[in-house]
């Protein structure tokens, strides 16, 4: 009960109650939400693809991480900014949403993988960096593609059940 | 003329069909935007190589070779979710301002792209054999960066207006 007092404390904060009361700064932020998503999800399947065997194989792991991550961290950030004012909007009306709780346990799920792909996996990845990685590797980029995949699904949802 | 095409349309049995299942236009939409992610991730990878801000990546004929024929896969995609879309709801498409903008930009951005792969068959090093081409390369590159915005932009509107 008291985390959702807090909700209700957020929604009263003078700029989630001008994004709830203007007419078009929501549908705005949520053009820009749309926008970075779009390259977050983009880039990092992109790279799941490549871990997979399957994309990009012509171009070395290193290589395509060095190019492809700055531009997904960017448009994270961009992301989870709008994102975050999206949600301060109605923030008890999605703090009890199912699809809403959903998406953050799959982007939790999604930053645990992450952290043990750079954390241990790839560690070794000078002996398949031109190749196709192991299957340790290949697993945790499937696991990454299908929670993207769930995250996109349930955001689309919050919106048919707010 | 098109509001008797949306009646007739809203009222097939495939319409009604998918507009009675509650899970139909979420999951259309959620491939439709899973598609937009893969589309608009490599047009942006491609078109910013074009302008040199990722200079790490490999050139441009090697992108677009790799990439060109997976934007227009995404396309199909796009093109079948939009149509299963716009047979549940035709009035909220068709009848749709922003609806009509999107497919305009769309229009517009495809004729960019084709332009672009034209340039590489001819000749890979196409958009930097001179200073003229690489301006003309770097244009048809930003021109693309703003239509997906635009496109992107009058999609999400598509369900304000």
């Amino acid at each position: 009960m008291r985390m959702l007092d807090l909700m209700r404390a957020i929604e009263q904060q003078p700029y989630a109650a001008a994004i709830a009361h203007s007419q078009w700064l929501f549908p705005m932020f949520e053009i820009a939400h749309v926008l970075a998503l779009t390259l977050v999800v983009g880039s990092v399947a992109m790279i799941d693809l490549r871990l997979l065997g399957i994309g990009n194989r012509e171009r070395s792991v290193t290589e395509l991480m060095g190019s492809v991550l700055p531009w997904t961290w960017g448009a994270f950030a961009v992301a989870a900014t709008f994102g975050l004012l999206l949600f301060s909007s109605k923030a008890a009306t999605y703090y009890v949403n199912l699809p809403f709780r959903i998406k953050m346990i799959c982007m939790g799920l999604a930053a645990l993988n992450m952290l043990i792909f750079h954390g241990l996996l790839e560690r070794d990845v000078a002996t398949w960096d031109r190749g196709i990685p192991p299957l340790r590797v290949r697993i945790a980029g499937g696991i990454s593609l299908a929670l993207w995949i769930v995250i996109v699904a349930a955001g689309r949802w919050i919106g048919f059940t707010t | 003329m098109i509001q008797h095409l949306c009646d007739w349309l809203s009222a097939t049995w495939l319409s009604q069909a998918f507009g009675n299942a509650d899970w139909f236009v979420p999951a259309v939409q959620t491939v439709h935007i899973l598609a937009i992610a893969a589309l608009v991730t490599m047009l942006v990878m491609m078109h910013v190589r074009v302008l040199g801000l990722m200079r790490r990546a490999p050139p441009l004929q090697r992108l677009a070779a790799g990439y060109l024929p997976w934007v227009w896969c995404a396309l199909g995609v796009l093109f079948v979710t939009g149509v299963l879309l716009t047979i549940t709801e035709p009035g909220r498409e068709l009848l749709n301002p922003s609806f009509r903008i999107k497919m305009l930009l769309v229009a517009v951005l495809i004729a960019l792209t084709l332009v672009l792969q034209a340039g590489l068959r001819r000749d890979p090093q196409f958009w930097s054999v001179s200073p003229r081409r690489r301006g003309l390369g770097g244009a048809i590159a930003l021109g693309s960066l703003l239509l997906c915005v635009g496109i992107i932009a009058a999609g999400r509107l598509i369900a304000y207006v």
